[in-house]
């Protein structure tokens, strides 16, 4: 392995070389990676020239198959091949209780709290599944670039919860990705048309878009507010079970019934209607009447009946963007551009109800599909570093309000939905009974009064309150959301002094454990060797703190430290090198956080350091005016 | 560092806000410490970064909106509120009876939607003069009356969304 040339704090450091990072977008019926090459985002192809990955994984008893030739033996072999995987992310089993009929697998009966799939190498879950398709897209990009990813952005609906995040994030960790950021996929495409430069290059100062993305498992609609390169997402809503496969089902449902199959069908039977359906749907985008076969079965399916059957669909999205349009503060004649996303708005009915509604003629002239993975290129290339588009900034918001539950099994909103994050919340909250020493916090999400209608992300109890008469503890409960939009909560008792604290991230009942178990069976098939795995990451995190703190040591190491404290930092470094080029994992770890510790005040002046800058710079700016 | 909402955005202290402005210092403060800004530094830094970014948020989120400015107004000057506090003008919360029973029976009006929007538009200006109230309070520094002005906001912004979510019910 090369090792990192490190210059002396002072010296101009190597040339920044080019970092490798990719964008990808985990869709429900395809995948895709693009990358930034010579300026220019574009999805990467496979060798046999597609640039599409089927969103499918097919377990046999002599591997795993991702992709076109998983997808062709779905038919066949329903059980060991996965489709639309991405609808189980993050869902319990209580979920697939709920739209379990619609999929044609064999639920594993005991998997402590996760959903698993029966298959013919085993039970695998939704995160594993999701690695492999992952892993194949890694390894393209990798492939393509030349070398090991520096990182990678995600994409995901707008509308993922808590615990849909947490899976995506967990499944790029399986799939042995660095994830830069999960980004919401609308945002993504917005980015990806590049609506924040005028036709002639100019900034645009101010715009309002929509975009409306539906996709084959979900919908999602933004409303972003654009000026000068910072997308600012001012709402979101959607539906997170609704997509294209629900219009291939009751089109499906329409040819079963048409044909007298009845409706006790086996996988095998409503996979091939469902193909058919599909197939029948996509080719009215360019006929009007298509003839429709199905076994002895002949008949056929006109635009008009089409629409007959999606049209209480469509109207469901167009639901949600009159609220997610109101949460804004805004109506439809306020948008100014409108962008379609997802393989399901090529149908037409869509894309008619859709200019309707706000009567303006939507932007549909990139792919649908690259369109996302492409907008994530652009992002991980600026988050990596490589500086493409400097003045590029994405904020985002939390897609639906984050409380806790109160007496009575009400919910207390902590952060309500829409709310642009990073963001962080805090709560007193007191004792109901007069010595009480613990206190259970139940973390819910979701937009409803009752706690059993939301959805439960995470439980955990705060011990060790000191025992005082009911209400007179303070309870803090802090919330705090990050820019991937996860969510971690502390709880601290602080009436008498007495702290007690935990912090917890919530989980959709995998845990850290689970993903190292994971993460050692795939090792097992892959012959890859765990601690080979395990020092690489150490070094590269090694090389990246040491990195940064040359960086800003440069900066302002002089200015913000006394020698004293510069040369203890510098040792520091120096026994990181050390173990970066002799040590074990573990050694390169304890070195790190050592360096890590130390350099805490120096991060903290230059932080003060930043904001006193930021706030001459601004006092500056007034006085110049006349 | 500590900062009021204010000083964050170099605002004045008051109840009147210039939105463009803080708009405007809002989108530059994101520029330069939106943790995507710091990928590429420490992890204390980036920590960091989170939290001041949380910060300007935050700020920004309560000085955008009319209700949560006056109640950061009177916080910065020592008044602390109860969420569930009430006001105690018994000619106020009459009006806002009539008002919610008009609601109520909007649907039943010949014309809901006209009804609907006279009924926005008298709550509009009714928060605006509790919004003139409120600042004058502020400058006389009478925070009785602020706390007053602050209570009635509340009932009326809530009476707003209720106007809203009614019309979106009434156009499905």
């Amino acid at each position: 392995m090369a090792l990192l040339q490190i210059s002396e704090p002072g010296q101009t450091p190597e040339p920044h070389q080019r970092k490798r990072a990719v964008g990808i977008d985990l869709g429900t019926t395809n995948s895709l990676v693009a990358t930034v090459r010579s300026g220019t985002a574009e999805a990467l192809p496979a060798e046999d020239g597609k640039a599409i990955l089927p969103s499918v994984v097919r377990y046999t008893d002599s591997g795993i198959e991702v992709g076109y030739g998983a997808r062709a033996a779905a038919g066949n072999d329903p059980y060991n091949t996965l489709v639309s995987i991405k609808r189980l992310m993050g869902r319990g089993l209580a979920d697939i209780k709920h739209f379990g009929e619609q999929l044609p697998y064999h639920f594993a009966e005991d998997t402590g709290g996760m959903p698993a799939i029966e298959t013919i190498s085993g039970a695998v879950n939704p995160v594993q599944v999701s690695a492999e398709i992952l892993k194949v897209l890694a390894q393209r990009g990798a492939g393509s670039l030349g070398g090991e990813l520096d990182g990678a952005v995600i994409t995901v609906p707008a509308y993922f919860d808590d615990a849909q995040r947490q899976a995506t994030k967990d499944a790029a960790k399986l799939a042995g990705l660095k994830v830069l950021r999960l980004l919401n996929e609308p945002t993504a495409a917005a980015v990806a048309y590049g609506l924040d430069k005028t036709s002639d290059g100019g900034d645009v100062t101010d715009k309002t878009i929509a975009v409306y993305d539906l996709g084959g498992g979900t919908f999602d609609i933004s409303i972003l507010r654009l000026s000068k390169g910072v997308f600012e997402v001012l709402s979101t809503g959607g539906d997170s079970a609704l997509g294209g496969d629900d219009f291939d089902r009751v089109v499906a449902e329409w040819i079963a019934a048409e044909a007298g199959l009845g409706t006790d069908l086996d996988a095998g039977t409503q996979r091939k209607l469902l193909d058919a359906a599909c197939a029948a749907k996509e080719a009215l985008a360019a006929e009007e009447t298509v003839a429709v076969a199905y076994q002895g079965w002949r008949g056929s399916l006109s635009r008009d009946k089409l629409a007959e059957l999606l049209d209480p669909l469509i109207s469901k999205t167009l639901r949600a963007c009159k609220r997610a349009l109101r949460d804004a503060g805004l109506s439809a004649e306020d948008v100014e551009e409108v962008v379609l996303v997802g393989g399901s708005t090529r149908t037409l009915r869509v894309r008619d109800k859709v200019e309707a509604f706000f009567a303006r003629k939507p932007h549909a002239d990139i792919d649908p599909d690259k369109v996302v993975a492409i907008g994530a290129a652009i992002q991980a290339d600026v988050l990596v570093g490589n500086k493409s588009r400097e003045d590029l900034l994405l904020l985002d918001v939390i897609p639906l309000s984050l409380g806790i539950e109160t007496m009575g099994g009400l919910t207390e909103k902590l952060i309500h939905r829409n709310t642009t994050i990073p963001v962080a919340k805090a709560q007193e909250f007191t004792t109901f009974k007069d010595g009480q020493t613990a206190m259970a916090i139940h973390v819910v999400q979701g937009e409803r009064e009752l706690v059993a209608d939301c959805r439960s992300l995470a439980r955990f109890e705060l011990r060790g309150i000191p025992p005082m008469v009911a209400g007179a503890a303070h309870i803090r409960v802090t919330y705090q959301v990050d820019a991937d939009g996860l969510l971690s909560v502390t709880a601290m008792e602080k009436s008498s002094g007495v702290q007690a604290e935990i912090t917890v991230k919530p989980s959709y009942g995998l845990e850290d454990t689970d993903i190292t178990r994971m993460l050692q069976d795939s090792y097992a098939n892959a012959e890859e060797d765990i601690a080979a795995r395990a020092l690489r990451e150490a070094q590269v995190e090694a090389e990246r703190t040491l990195e940064a703190m040359l960086v800003a040591l440069q900066e302002n190491g002089a200015e913000l430290l006394s020698e004293a404290e510069l040369s203890e930092l510098e040792q520091a470094m120096q026994s990181l090198r050390q173990a970066h080029n002799e040590g074990t994992a573990d050694e390169i770890r304890s070195q790190v956080e050592a360096l890590n510790t130390l350099s805490e005040p120096f991060a903290a002046r230059r932080m003060d350091s930043s904001i006193k800058r930021a706030m001459q710079g601004h006092s500056l700016d007034e006085f110049d005016k006349p | 560092m500590q900062q009021n909402h204010f000083e964050i955005f170099g605002l004045p202290v008051g109840y009147q806000v210039d939105r463009q402005a803080l708009a405007k210092r809002y989108r530059e403060l994101q520029q330069e410490f939106h943790p995507d800004r710091f990928a590429a530094k420490s992890d204390r830094e980036q920590m960091l970064a989170m939290q001041y970014a949380a910060q300007i948020n935050e700020a920004n989120n309560t000085l955008k909106d009319p209700v949560a400015r006056a109640a950061y107004l009177l916080q910065l000057r020592g008044v602390e509120r109860k969420a569930e506090q009430t006001t105690a003008d018994g000619a106020f919360l009459m009006q806002q009876m009539m008002l919610r029973e008009r609601l109520e029976e909007v649907r039943e009006a010949s014309d809901p939607q006209a009804e609907l929007e006279e009924l926005g538009a008298e709550a509009a200006a009714l928060f605006s003069a509790q919004e003139q109230a409120f600042s004058d309070a502020l400058a006389a520094n009478a925070l009785k009356d602020g706390e007053s002005a602050l209570s009635k906001l509340q009932f009326l912004a809530k009476l707003q969304r209720q106007i809203e979510e009614l019309e979106e019910d009434l156009l499905d």
